[in-house]
């Protein structure tokens, strides 16, 4: 995929720190709004999110919760290997990318056959290596289901990158609508919602929504194949009720507003697998750019996206990519944050 | 019909007294899901293989964690939220501790233990509420903090147990206050002396 644009990021833009460590609340981040209609732009605080919204207007949110999914092993002869988990298929296998935590990242000996130990009665057998992303291996643990998830929340860490200031707790990665884990990075568009936001807007006759889609790795901390960014596999839930609350805002003429990129590939897959909007459990590889034409939603609130991001395609969806650059370098001249604690976007 | 038909319930503090009997009555009424919290992994599977005998139903989920330790709370929560689907209808906080044994007056409590109180019955009922809301905001639910008569009067030696509980009455205040507005229930129950049936 042609990336739509480039850009540099000064390294000044990186939030470091939750917002709440930088001495604001998650609800007063900043706001960039860009008209679809017009293009035009406007600098708000995420917090008057209402004043941009209408009665009937539907918010989709995904309620995935991240796991601490960076989890290490350590052989009694073998390297020290951090694994961080990237997608569980269907099979109850995972995939996971494999570092070393010395030297080179790649160069320790990784190998199909490898047996990782985590400690606490939890190892995993590394089983073979990804046909579509290289640097993921299929892996089985030597449990499943709750014993799994139990063992995992013991063991791991949040994925972290080296743009934090600081080791962050799970805490600080979590939505506060956040529900079923699965997600091994945050669907960070959300973060900046509070109860007290939450509860304004239902006053102000905003509906919500919720599915599931568990998001996998961001980064596969290889510069070289996150430039060719190839989307992952990701798995999603939409219940019923979620579909008929999307169907009835369409039919009343309110806009469906996503909640993160990973809401607009769930809902854009749906459509084009049943051309209609319905409860469905699925897989999703959809790639999302200019020549994508939105079936089932109208508006966007995301994050800021690095020029690698193939967030930055799904984007021009919405907007002709001179638009989204033209925003883009506005955002960097008045100083916004990037990142999972940064700033914000609506394209509306 | 049974009264808790179709319900998915977390209760702390299951593995014995009034917490044990809570799981077992509410696989009695028709709990379709069980969550069930303690510290002890071994008294907790008795509990379950008990639910076990009242309801073949009943999906036990047996969680050892500590309340009063906030790494616990996140992974009692999610493996609860994933077990029961994201949806959960009833939370009991019932989880508790007395504090040092013999009881000393306030002027004599150990810091640390002070604050071991607090995390156990305060903190830890904060947090499970916090982070199991989203799954009871959409469809209701009920959270019942369990407190007691400590936790309305001073007495003398009930130094931390006591203030812990005047909180969790005071949180279950505010938290009510602060869903009116959803589905949501808070209530406090102070169930009284307790027998040995429940003890």
């Amino acid at each position: 995929m042609i990336r739509p644009f480039d850009f540099s990021l000064p390294n000044q833009l990186n939030a470091k720190e939750p917002p709440e460590r930088r001495g604001i609340r998650r609800d007063q981040v900043r706001l960039l709004v860009i008209s679809r209609a017009t293009g035009g732009l406007e600098h708000a605080r995420f917090d008057v999110l209402g004043k941009f919204l209408r009665p009937g207007d539907l918010l989709v949110f995904n309620s995935s919760r991240t796991l601490p999914a960076a989890l290490t092993a350590c052989g009694a002869t073998g390297p020290c290997i951090e694994m961080r988990l990237a997608q569980h298929l269907p099979d109850d296998s995972w995939l996971a990318l494999l570092v070393c935590k010395a030297g080179d990242p790649f160069g320790c000996g990784l190998r199909v056959g490898m047996h990782l130990d985590f400690g606490r009665d939890l190892a995993a057998e590394v089983l073979e290596r990804d046909e579509r992303i290289p640097r993921l291996w299929k892996i089985r643990f030597s449990k499943t289901g709750s014993e799994l998830l139990d063992s995992i929340y013991r063991l791991g860490q949040p994925i972290r990158y080296e743009y934090v200031s600081a080791p962050w707790d799970l805490d600080y990665y979590q939505t506060v609508y956040a529900r079923e884990p699965g997600s091994v990075e945050m669907p960070s568009a959300g973060r900046a919602f509070t109860w007290k936001l939450l509860f304004a807007l239902r006053q102000q006759g905003i509906d919500f929504a919720h599915l599931v889609l568990h998001t996998g790795l961001s980064s596969y901390l290889d510069d070289e194949l996150d430039r060719t960014h190839p989307a992952s596999e990701e798995e999603y839930f939409l219940s019923q009720m979620a579909a008929d609350k999307i169907d009835r805002a369409r039919q009343r003429a309110g806009r469906v507003i996503a909640v993160g990129t990973t809401v607009v590939r769930a809902l854009e897959s749906i459509a084009l697998e049943n051309g209609k909007i319905k409860s469905a459990h699925a897989y999703t590889r959809l790639q999302i750019g200019s020549d994508h034409e939105l079936k089932m939603v109208d508006a966007l609130l995301t994050g800021l996206h690095e020029p690698e991001a193939s967030h930055l395609d799904l984007l021009t969806a919405f907007l002709p990519a001179p638009r989204i650059k033209a925003a883009y370098s506005e955002a960097i001249r008045e100083g916004y944050l990037w990142h999972e604690f940064g700033d914000l976007n609506l394209i509306i | 019909m049974p009264r808790l038909n179709g319900k998915n319930i977390l209760v702390t503090g299951a593995s014995q007294g009034l917490g044990r009997q809570l799981a077992l009555t509410f696989a009695h009424e028709g709990a379709i899901g069980l969550s069930l919290i303690a510290r002890h992994l071994g008294p907790l599977q008795k509990v379950r293989d008990e639910v076990g005998e009242i309801s073949k139903r009943t999906n036990v989920l047996a969680v050892e964690a500590d309340v009063g330790k906030i790494s616990d709370i996140e992974r009692l929560v999610a493996t609860t939220l994933d077990a029961f689907g994201g949806r959960l209808d009833v939370v009991v906080n019932n989880a508790s501790t007395i504090g040092s044994a013999p009881m000393p007056f306030l002027l004599d409590y150990p810091l640390e233990d002070f604050q071991n109180v607090m995390n156990t019955n305060l903190i830890g009922p904060f947090l499970i509420i916090k982070n199991i809301l989203p799954a009871m905001v959409e469809n209701g639910g009920s959270i019942i903090n369990v407190t007691s008569d400590a936790g309305a009067t001073g007495y003398p030696g009930w130094g931390a147990y006591g203030i812990s509980k005047f909180g969790l009455e005071g949180l279950s205040q505010t938290w009510a206050a602060e869903l009116e507005e959803t589905g949501v229930r808070v209530n406090w129950v102070d169930p009284g002396n307790m027998t040995d049936m429940c003890a």
